[in-house]
């Protein structure tokens, strides 16, 4: 049966190779690229010109990694549609079921053994890209620091591996139950999609209770926000992000030290033409905001968290489309 | 007398469609096995479910003593070639004797190449690019090669020209005496089955018409011509006012003096009229 499972796969598996191969190169290139400009133009920068320096060096790379880091999130879903949903689909469409499932192996036995190969595979290819990427973009994801967004959480290290496990049987479960490659392939796509999209929109950040402090407002918060506003209300303050944490709140009322609402009023004691000036008087009067995030240190556990999720769905999917397969009647 | 296949008021649905109702069959052991009946008939069906491709809505069946595609074991007792003798379009003719002996336990290899050899195949060729012939020739080499107790088999030659359909049929005798299985086959022509079968089932209209084996089958069944008088016990199957002649097919235990005993073709045909007749009364009936 891994005979057959393997002569039925291998073109495919030598176009996935080829194009992983290819990928491989581009990604050592890039990741080469940006390690000389990292070592040369930030390790190395003037004081003066630091600011600008990071910034340039953000920008240049922006729109590669990006790029890169979506196609990485496309990989899953190609799986799904490409490997998963023809898997079982194909034989009913050119009959060959009726080959395949009258030698003297059962239907359950003959999918087990499909699915544990292709799943491997599956793995192997979405990981090996993700730690790839996950090297090759380490500088630029240090500098910017945003490793809890929706594209580089789910384009780095491994959680990846659980995505492609899970899209595979999903595609090949929707087979399954549609039994027409077509509509299966798009089905897939479509859910895989939506979940995709769900998922850091909605789901990802109640894994964990979040951390709700109280933060001064000092000279590196304000720093560290885009920008303070004034309403009504008071004064609040928009896109205070902590180093590597991941903010759920994106703006915050500003607080006096007593609780009553920061005014316009107090801001006109602190306005002065040197911004300098400025921030350190405005740190002096010991204003707070209340802010909700996940905190950096808890990375590593949303991956795994994240990979065994989606490795649980894909043995759902695994469990179901072996018992459906059991009593499937043409 | 064992039974190779036996059901009890099988059948099966396809949502509001009837394929096979109510059938009640005992088929002996080593018998070549004619199933006969007009397309749509349920042949398909009944074959699907005797191998387990399909699973009943109603009643039961038992093939060799066990449910269909029980287990693995079950599974290598039964050989199947469905209808228009699926391949990998993809694989070769060696690959799919590969498939086979990888596939299966009781995998005779030398028997498979033997036939390949003697049939002409190479076996670099690619299954897609085989003609309908040898393409039936290679699913029915795959499913004899693993040594089945019992082989069906759904129109092997509905795709065949004639000269190849009886050469094909010719072969299937030659090596059905070799193994020493039993076989099904089914067609939409009695003419096809005539010369291989010695057990009939004619199936139409989702219903079993008649069964036995063609030797009691023919010794029962006359033929009466012209203005000839139906005895008195006698079962009129169906009458052929068509020709100049009129033609009544009846069923008798008793011997009738005068008349012919009817051929194979006319019996088969005479059940398989007075299903069509009888399905398409019912609805008229049903309306007043």
């Amino acid at each position: 049966m891994i005979w057959l499972t393997w002569r039925q796969f291998r073109t495919q598996a030598v176009v996935a190779l080829a194009a992983l191969a290819a990928l491989a190169t581009y990604l050592v290139i890039l990741g080469y690229q940006m390690r000389n400009a990292y070592a040369t133009d930030i390790v190395g920068c003037q004081p003066a010109d630091c600011v600008s320096a990071r910034r340039d060096f953000a920008d240049a790379y922006e729109v590669q990694v990006a790029l890169i880091g979506a196609l990485l999130i496309g990989v899953p879903a190609l799986i799904g549609a490409f490997w998963g949903a023809p898997l079982i689909t194909r034989e009913l469409e050119e009959r060959t079921d009726r080959l395949v499932w009258n030698q003297s192996i059962t239907r359950v036995r003959w999918l087990a053994v499909k699915l544990a190969l292709l799943i491997l595979i599956s793995m192997a290819v979405t990981g090996l890209y993700s730690l790839l990427l996950t090297w090759s973009a380490s500088r630029y994801d240090e500098l910017v620091g945003d490793r809890f967004g929706a594209l580089a959480f789910a384009s780095r290290n491994i959680a990846p591996i659980g995505y492609a496990a899970f899209a595979f049987l999903l595609g090949t479960v929707i087979g399954l139950l549609v039994r027409r490659t077509l509509p299966a392939m798009a089905l897939t796509l479509v859910l895989f999609a939506v979940i995709q999209v769900f998922m850091p929109i909605a789901l990802r950040q109640h894994l964990m209770t979040p951390v709700t402090s109280t933060v001064q407002l000092d000279e590196e918060a304000i720093e560290r926000a885009d920008f303070m506003g004034f309403d009504q209300n008071g004064a609040r303050l928009d896109g205070y992000t902590m180093p590597g944490a991941w903010s759920l709140t994106s703006t915050s009322r500003v607080f006096n030290a007593d609780g009553t609402p920061y005014t316009t009023e107090q801001t006109e004691q602190c306005r002065q033409s040197d911004r300098q000036t400025a921030m350190a008087c405005t740190a002096r009067q010991n204003l707070h905001f209340s802010y909700t995030y996940q905190p950096a240190d808890r990375y590593w556990r949303f991956q795994w968290i994240e990979l065994s999720a989606f490795l649980g769905l894909a043995l759902l999917l695994t469990g179901f489309g072996l018992w459906r397969i059991r009593t499937y009647s043409s | 007398m064992t039974s190779i296949i036996e059901t009890e008021r099988l059948g099966k649905r396809y949502g509001r469609t009837t394929a096979l109702t109510d059938c009640t069959l005992r088929v002996p052991a080593g018998r070549i096995v004619g199933l006969v009946g007009p397309n749509g008939a349920g042949k398909s069906t009944l074959l699907g479910l005797t191998c387990g491709l399909t699973a009943p809505t109603t009643g039961s069946i038992v093939v060799l003593g066990n449910r269909p595609a029980a287990g693995a074991t079950q599974l290598s007792r039964v050989g199947f070639v469905a209808q228009d003798a699926p391949v990998y379009s993809g694989l070769s003719v060696a690959d799919h004797l590969r498939l086979g002996a990888r596939l299966n336990s009781r995998w005779d290899m030398s028997l498979a190449q033997r036939r390949i050899q003697r049939l002409g195949l190479n076996p670099a060729q690619k299954a897609g690019r085989l003609s309908g012939g040898q393409r039936a020739q290679l699913a029915l080499t795959v499913a004899a090669a693993k040594r089945a107790e019992l082989l069906i088999l759904d129109e092997p030659v509905a795709s065949l020209d004639p000269l190849a359909r009886s050469a094909f049929l010719r072969d299937l005798l030659d090596f059905v005496a070799e193994l020493g299985v039993s076989v099904v086959l089914s067609s939409h022509l009695l003419g096809d089955l005539e010369r291989v079968c010695d057990h009939l089932i004619v199936l139409a209209a989702s219903r079993v018409q008649l069964s036995g084996d063609v030797a009691d089958l023919l010794a029962v069944h006359y033929r009466i011509t012209g203005t000839a008088a139906v005895p008195a016990g006698a079962d009129v199957i169906h009458t052929d006012n068509t020709a100049r002649e009129a033609t009544v097919i009846v069923r008798s235990t008793d011997p009738i003096p005068g008349a012919d005993h009817a051929d194979l073709e006319d019996v088969g045909l005479a059940y398989m009229t007075r299903a069509a007749e009888a399905s398409v009364r019912i609805p008229l009936e049903a309306q007043r």
